[in-house]
């Protein structure tokens, strides 16, 4: 019981200094600058697509339940502030999180563990190369970047299809889903969102990271990492969700 | 390539600090100009917020751009409205709610029509708001409360002090008395039945009577009678005229006019006459005394 609890302290503060190595490698932008545009086309720009369309079906969703759980008596454009609500502040950012953490958070941890189980790092050391510098802090700025911007695109997606399918699915019109869009709407439920983004684009970038930067034990390790980063992201990003609404949603209301 | 991903990323931020902006503009404003400015005072308690919707007529034209609490119970409500609707003179301000989950909205309702509108940045007078969902469910609360009371002198009273027990027995008599009210009526059905039937019998005999008479005779009956009724009214008139005389008769009698007149009222005539009469009782006494006196009765 005592080993496995020393062990997990040891875990914490393994990635505790991985993250001061991250802080530190901050102070060298000369050596991640260009890389981190290059990592912002492939986390943001192409995962743009599969955003849209994961945003696209859900907003759609939203809006088809929203409409059919309504009682009889409900003014029709409460579908309208309730799509509004569930994309922007809670569907868009995390589904935006958890489609990124399997596409762009694998893609990292297989990355970072090939080059690991290669010994690439190791060569990046030898020709005195900070390896966190050039090859982590690159894809955690494109994170923080990008998982925000592709949030966005998501909620304008999945709010515009909810739109679409109230109207032309359900016999909410125009008018009624555009008032209860509008309804109590303050800017700081955008900001709520793109904060939100942000953590989860942070959590992506640093948890998968490390899951590839520690890997050992050749090709098996690689796959071991990676699943492991995926399930270890997920869970992070849902309990920082969470943390994230109790502290930020008393602040939401109009 | 890196110049490519260079745009491409631009491109994509730029793009997303675009919906971004526009779109919490667009929630917010209902459109990306802002609109002018109009002011309304509302009581404290109000419940207005900003961004909370502007309706003209029912038809959203603009959004609450800010609340100011005063410290004379109003807050002063500065609201928006689109550049292309016009407020007409005479508007009155209303605070209403929107929807049932407690959002209230700005009503804007215009008197009349007018073809003259309320400038910017003027303030428009409010008027008495609606009751909100606040005030009908204090009112649903009393309600409740008085239901509540209501229910617990119920239970108090039937069931505490026996009021069910007692409500069995009055209709457990009732039902007794209904049945003998029922035997009763159905006594009253017998007797009228009974009535009827004699009344039935009764008009049978009455319509065969009526049946019976000749009417001929019945003409002739009361041509006689009517007859009888002229003789009689002459008679009458016979025995009127009579008694007038009859009446003058006794009047001179009375007066002591005539032999009768006199005879009856003058009492020296009845004193004669009382007179003659002791004269001829003592007469009469003695004839019966000596009656050779007087009657001298010879045979041959």
């Amino acid at each position: 019981m005592t080993r496995q609890v020393a062990a997990l302290f040891a875990r914490v503060g393994a990635r505790a200094y991985f993250m001061r190595d991250i802080g530190r490698a901050l102070k060298d932008p000369k050596t991640y600058g260009s890389e981190t545009i290059r990592q912002m086309r492939n986390i943001g720009v192409d995962s743009l697509p599969l955003a849209m369309i994961v945003a696209a079906f859900i907003g759609a969703v939203t809006a088809f339940q929203t409409r059919y759980q309504l009682f009889g008596g409900v003014q029709l454009s409460v579908v309208g502030l309730i799509s509004r609500q569930s994309i922007i502040l809670e569907l868009g950012p995390l589904l935006t999180g958890l489609v990124l953490t399997g596409r762009v958070g694998a893609r990292i941890t297989a990355e970072l563990g090939t080059m690991r189980v290669t010994e690439q790092i190791d060569a990046l050391e030898t020709l005195a190369y900070d390896p966190v510098a050039y090859l982590i802090v690159p894809r955690l700025l494109a994170a923080l970047v990008m998982v925000p911007v592709l949030t966005i695109f998501a909620n304008a997606v999945g709010v515009g299809t909810a739109f679409m399918t109230a109207v032309m699915a359900t016999d909410v019109s125009a008018a009624a889903f555009s008032e209860g869009l509008r309804l109590a709407f303050t800017p700081f439920q955008i900001v709520y969102s793109i904060i939100k983004a942000t953590i989860f684009g942070g959590a992506i970038a640093f948890f998968c990271s490390y899951e590839g930067f520690t890997t050992t034990a050749g090709a098996e390790g690689v796959g071991r990492s990676t699943a492991q980063a995926v399930v270890v992201t997920s869970v992070a990003i849902l309990v920082l969700n969470a943390l994230t609404a109790l502290l930020l949603a008393p602040y939401l209301q109009a | 390539m890196k110049k490519r991903d260079d745009v491409l990323v631009g491109i994509v931020m730029a793009l997303a600090l675009a919906i971004a902006i526009v779109g919490s503009l667009w929630l917010a404003r209902g459109g990306l100009t802002k609109g002018y400015a109009l002011y309304a005072k509302f009581p404290w308690s109000a419940g207005l917020k900003q961004g909370q919707p502007v309706l003209l007529g029912g038809v959203n034209v603009g959004y609450v751009d800010e609340v100011e609490l005063r410290q004379d119970g109003t807050v002063l409500t500065t609201f928006r409205v689109g550049k292309t609707h016009k407020v007409p003179r005479g508007t009155v301000a209303t605070v209403i709610p929107n929807g049932i989950f407690g959002d209230m909205a700005i009503a804007l309702t215009p008197v009349g029509p007018n073809s003259q509108s309320i400038p910017a940045n003027d303030t428009i007078p409010v008027g008495a708001s609606p009751p909100g969902i606040a005030q009908i469910t204090s009112k649903a609360d009393s309600i409740a409360t008085s239901v509540n009371a209501i229910t617990s002198s119920f239970q108090q009273e039937l069931v505490a002090d026996g009021g069910v027990a007692d409500m069995r027995k009055t209709l457990a008599t009732s039902n007794q008395l209904m049945a003998n009210m029922n035997r009763l009526v159905s006594q009253f059905a017998v007797i009228a039945a009974e009535q009827n039937r004699q009344l039935t019998a009764t008009q049978a005999s009455f319509r065969q009577a009526t049946s019976g008479i000749d009417s001929a005779k019945i003409d002739s009956t009361l041509q006689n009678m009517r007859s009888a009724s002229a003789n009689l009214a002459v008679l009458s008139a016979d025995f009127r005229q009579t008694s007038a005389r009859l009446d003058s008769l006794v009047m001179k009698m009375n007066q002591g006019d005539g032999t009768v007149g006199m005879a009856l009222n003058d009492p020296g005539a009845y004193n004669d006459l009382r007179g003659v009469l002791q004269r001829m009782d003592s007469l009469l006494a003695d004839v019966k005394r000596d009656p050779r006196r007087y009657i001298n009765l010879k045979i041959f």
